[in-house]
């Protein structure tokens, strides 16, 4: 735990309301992890998810605290972690490859302009966009324009991935290919990636460890959950895993109820610093009214 | 500007002699050591004389500034503040080799200009060693300010400007000199044809009436037939300064009700149908300057031959102007739209006086326009009582002083000697304006004659 | 039913020739076309006169005199006949040589200082009083003050141009640079992207647009001040030719300058709306 890839280290974060008193988003938020873990984080809206991952990616700086990757501060947005927006902020005036070329020529600026080209196009095929190189964003479907922020995020190979909400402005088809996808590139680079939803199940699909997020203002880390899914879970029978039921309802419970009233009950042992890590394996609640246990 | 020119006077003085003619102190004193019998040397003593009187015009200054500067000499006291030795340098060394021979020239397109224009076609600048461009410019103040800015070496300009610019009324005091008057005669006042039983000024009250600028006779003239006709021309009138060529437009167009205006513009209007010619401008003052040929003193400071050469050709294409049986030869030769752009048949009947009124009638008076180059200082002291009488220049003015600084009579009587021309005796004449006579040695009882004034 | 083009042109047509014809008929209605003085005139007084005045000819030539004569200066657009009689190409060049000069000029000044304004909010407060205050000045109360200060008449009616022009490049280029989308310059941050790289890679084709929107209305403004500056300060320029024809109370020519001065501010807005497409990004 002391040696962990990424250290948030009692972060908080205030902003000035225009009637002139400050409003904390968060404060005292600590929380690690580990080379190649995915973690998901969930939360309320307005909970300051996007705040965490904007300091995470050094567009935003926290008022108190550090963040600590690989041994360094974060002091500033580095090409060390990808982020692929929830509104994909794909530049419009360039094409797919355009897009995705302009990623790689900032990582590797001594590269020749065809290797540049070659490598972009590697990634571009990696997303299944081969043969879309030439389109303008605006050609492109919603989840085309999500593959070409995947690309241009993953050409880059950043010992981080940040991804805030990548899915959920697609269809549920689109966004089911498109997190097989990401999952088995992540799998196969071993890439370390922190990622906002408000999926459940994506979470459960993608992450191993899942972070909850009480309710903001003063939000806070309430637990952790680490992910009892063995790690060649298929998504399309992911709800016949036997734990599977119990991690849901356990996440549900938490945005249900616990998320709000977490704070006001905080149990004895609570320590922000270590935030208690749940794995709701093994222990088969039973299951809602209405629900057949599997 | 004008620092840049001080800065150059002062360096001078620390630098090289005093008086600015020679390049050292010790040059100088040769200078002034060698026996005064040359034309140059005579000539320079003259000049000299007659500035400190025109900066002293009380005898008893003029005593205590020569006291008070003892044997230093009266150049080297006055070169910061004039600069003398160009005055008389261009003129004594006039024939010496041409310092600047391709030159510039504005005008207005009027047949004022017909000296400074014609010169160019008839061959009378390329005579005298020069090669001259004449540019055609739009209106009074561009040509004043590109003179002042040196886009032109020389310029047509209406004879009060010069006096004006010198003065510093409506710009920066720069000293500009009239060594030739372009025009005698040669405007006329034009009122719409709807007025044509309108003949007496004293039914004019209400009228608008245009002119082409704040400092020219044509305002001047104006002024006075309508005050002598006891027409205010403040209160009872409204006057606009508008650019000639859009005098004719904006008659046609109803906006003003006449004009006194250079000419072909009034020839034009009844070329055009939309007016008649009421009276011309000599039945005001007959033999009265309208524009002048000008240059600054910077110009002729630093181009005395050049400066002579250009004069000599002025006059020279003034004197062919003036004979009757050129003016049908000038009026084809100024026609083109590189000159005047007008048609030939309106500058015939300006410049012969052969003429249709506007109302039927053909008119003859050779004298309609005449091209008499010698620019009397009487001129500048009546154009002066006019700037005073309308409240153009306050407090006390230095009429002669002027006068003489500006209107170069003295210098042009020379220049005309010298081509074997006739000029006039005296620098000055009196005269009179509408019967009323004018002597140029009473200005300041001139003014105060008239009834209407705003002196 | 003709396509919606065809049907346009055809149109456009129509209304040009019921305006030809109209015109031909208010022009020719009077005095029926020519004939010798008017009756009463005496010949020799006639002589003097011109056809308006004897004829009873209207002042406004007709559409075919007009035609005639456009016809007839097109075929010598370059003649030289001294300083004050060029051909009507040549006075062209002299306009549009001022004009992109003048306009290049604020190009160079507008797009640099609008991207320091658009980023920075402290220098957008800063200077917007003093731009507010320049904008709305009219050209011809430049003129004076820049014949004064600059003392030469062609760098004044170039001078004249440029700060007619600057201030609509000046603001929408400091508004598009502004309004560049957060997460486009995210983007960039993330990957490192070093501040002139990102002015010349993100900023500016983001802004684009914009910015081309600001010159196209700025080369319409220096083009009508062009015109206005020639006529003041004279010399040589299509606004000189209006001028001088004005002179001569040429109503022919200056109907054939005004056409001229048309199509050629058309030909320059279209130009740049040829640019404006092609930077122009669909989102
Ligand atoms: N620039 C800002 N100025 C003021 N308040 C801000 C600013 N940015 C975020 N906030 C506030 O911080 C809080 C957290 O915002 P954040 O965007 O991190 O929420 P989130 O958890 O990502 O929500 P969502 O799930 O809706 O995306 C919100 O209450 C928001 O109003
Ligand atoms: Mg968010």
């Amino acid at each position: 735990m002391t040696q962990s890839y990424l250290s948030i280290e009692g972060i908080a974060r205030r902003f000035q309301a225009p009637g002139g008193k400050g409003s904390t988003v968060f404060e005292d938020l600590w929380f690690s992890m580990n080379k190649g873990d995915f973690a998901a984080i969930i939360g309320h809206s307005g909970c300051g998810k996007t705040t965490v991952l904007n300091i995470l990616a050094g567009l935003d700086a926290p008022d108190e605290g550090a963040v600590v990757m690989d041994g360094k501060a974060i002091e500033g947005p580095s090409l060390d972690r990808a982020v692929i927006f929830q509104s994909h902020a794909l530049l419009p005036w360039k094409s797919v490859l355009g897009n995705v070329a302009y990623a790689v020529a900032s990582r590797h600026r001594d590269w020749s302009r065809d290797r540049v080209r070659a490598h972009a196009e590697r990634f571009i095929e990696v997303v299944g966009l081969k043969g879309a190189e030439h389109k303008k964003p605006a050609e492109l479907s919603g989840g085309m324009k999500q593959r070409v922020g995947i690309a241009r995020a993953l050409s880059i190979e950043p010992k981080m991935l940040l991804m805030d909400e990548p899915f959920s402005a697609l269809d549920a088809l689109t966004r089911g290919t498109l997190q097989d996808e990401v999952r088995r590139i992540c799998l196969e680079t071993g890439q370390t990636v922190f990622m906002i939803t408000h999926d459940v199940d994506e979470a459960i699909y993608l992450a191993d460890r899942i972070v909850l997020m009480t309710n903001g203002p003063q939000a806070c880390v309430a637990e952790i959950v680490d992910n009892p899914l063995p790690r060649d879970r298929r998504r399309l029978d992911l709800h016949k895993q036997p734990d599977f039921y119990a991690v849901r309802n356990h996440l549900i419970d938490f945005l249900v109820e616990r998320s709000r009233t977490f704070k006001d009950g905080l149990p004895p042992d609570y320590d922000r610093r270590r935030p208690p890590v749940v794995r709701p394996a093994h222990l088969p609640p039973t299951p809602p009214d209405g629900v057949r246990a599997a | 500007m004008a620092s840049k020119d001080t800065f150059r006077r002062f360096s001078r003085l620390f630098s090289g002699c005093a008086c600015g003619r020679h390049r050292s102190h010790a040059e100088h004193d040769m200078a002034a050591a060698r026996p005064a019998q040359d034309d140059a040397a005579r000539y320079a003593g003259a000049v000299e004389t007659a500035v400190v009187q025109a900066l002293f015009p009380q005898a008893a200054h003029r005593r205590a500034f020569l006291k008070a500067i003892g044997g230093t000499g009266i150049a080297a006291a006055l070169a910061p503040f004039l600069p003398l030795g160009a005055v008389t340098d261009a003129f004594a060394q006039g024939t010496g080799a041409i310092e600047k021979k391709d030159l510039k020239i504005g005008f207005i397109p009027i047949t004022c200009a017909t000296p400074i224009i014609m010169a160019h076609p008839l061959g009378f600048y390329s005579k005298h060693g020069l090669n001259v461009e004449v540019v055609k410019t739009a209106g009074w103040a561009v040509v004043r300010d590109k003179t002042i800015n040196k886009e032109y070496d020389a310029a047509h300009m209406l004879s009060p400007m010069p006096i004006a610019i010198s003065m510093g009324l409506g710009s920066n005091p720069i000293p500009f000199s009239v060594p030739a008057i372009e025009n005698i005669n040669g405007q006329a006042i034009t009122l719409a044809m709807k007025h044509k039983d309108k003949r007496n000024p004293k039914d004019w009250k209400g009228f608008k009436l245009a002119i082409p600028f704040d400092y020219s006779m044509h305002n001047y003239l104006l002024r006075y037939y309508l005050a002598e006709h006891g027409v205010d021309p403040d209160a009872d009138v409204q006057l606009r300064s508008v650019p000639p060529p859009e005098m004719v437009a904006n008659l046609r167009a109803d906006n003003i009700d006449g004009f006194l205006a250079p000419d072909n513009i009034c020839q034009r209007a009844v070329y055009d149908g939309v007016g008649f010619i009421h009276i011309l401008s000599k039945e005001i003052w007959d033999g009265h300057p309208c524009c002048s040929f000008t240059a600054s003193q910077e110009f002729v400071t630093a181009n005395p031959n050049t400066y002579a050469a250009l004069l000599r050709a002025i006059i020279d294409a003034s004197a062919y102007a003036q004979k009757p049986e050129n003016r049908k030869g000038i009026a084809e030769a100024i026609a083109p739209a590189n000159y005047l752009n007008a048609p030939p048949v309106v500058l015939e009947q300006v410049l012969t006086g052969t003429y249709a009124d506007g109302l039927g009638n053909i008119k003859k008076d050779p004298d309609r326009v005449s091209f008499e180059p010698f620019p009397y200082e009487s001129f500048a002291v009546w154009i002066l009582t006019q700037m005073k009488r309308w409240g153009q220049v306050k407090g006390e003015v230095d009429y002669q002083g002027i006068a003489k600084k500006v209107f170069l009579a003295t210098e042009a009587q020379k220049v005309m000697k010298e081509m074997g021309l006739n000029p006039p005796a005296a620098t000055s004449k009196s005269f009179s304006v509408m019967g009323k006579p004018f002597d140029p040695a009473k200005p300041e009882e001139y003014v105060a004659s008239f009834a209407i004034k705003r002196a | 039913m003709l396509p919606l083009r065809l049907r346009a042109a055809l149109l456009s047509v129509l209304i040009l020739v019921v305006f030809l014809l109209a015109w031909q008929g208010a022009t020719a209605g009077f005095g029926g076309g020519g004939g010798g003085p008017a009756t009463g005139m005496d010949p020799e007084y006639a002589k003097l006169m011109g056809l308006t005045a004897t004829t009873g000819k209207s002042a406004m030539p007709s559409p075919v005199e007009v035609g005639r004569q456009l016809w007839a200066v097109l075929s010598d657009p370059f003649y030289d006949k001294g300083p004050n009689d060029k051909g009507l190409g040549i006075q062209l060049a002299f306009s549009l040589a001022r004009v992109l000069i003048g306009y290049g000029i604020a190009v160079a000044v507008a797009i640099p200082l609008g991207f320091v304004i658009g980023m920075s909010p402290l220098m957008s407060r800063a200077l917007d009083p003093f731009i507010q205050v320049l904008k709305p000045i009219s050209p011809l109360a430049w003129m004076p003050l820049a014949l004064y200060t600059i003392k030469d008449s062609g760098i004044s009616a170039v001078f004249v141009i440029f700060i007619c022009s600057v201030w609509p490049m000046l603001l929408n280029t400091a508004f598009g640079v502004a309004s560049v989308r957060k997460e486009w310059l995210n983007v960039a941050r993330t990957l490192e992207v070093g501040p002139l790289k990102r002015a010349f890679t993100i900023i500016l084709p983001a802004a684009a647009p914009t910015i081309l929107t600001g010159m196209r209305i700025s080369i319409g403004i220096a083009w009508l001040v062009i015109v206005a500056a020639e006529m003041l300060v004279g010399g040589t320029g299509i606004g000189y030719f209006v001028w001088n024809e004005w002179n001569n109370l040429s109503i022919t020519n200056v109907i054939i300058a005004i056409l001229v001065i048309g199509v050629m501010g058309m030909m320059l807005d279209q130009i740049l709306a040829t640019v404006a497409r092609l930077v122009t990004f669909p989102e």
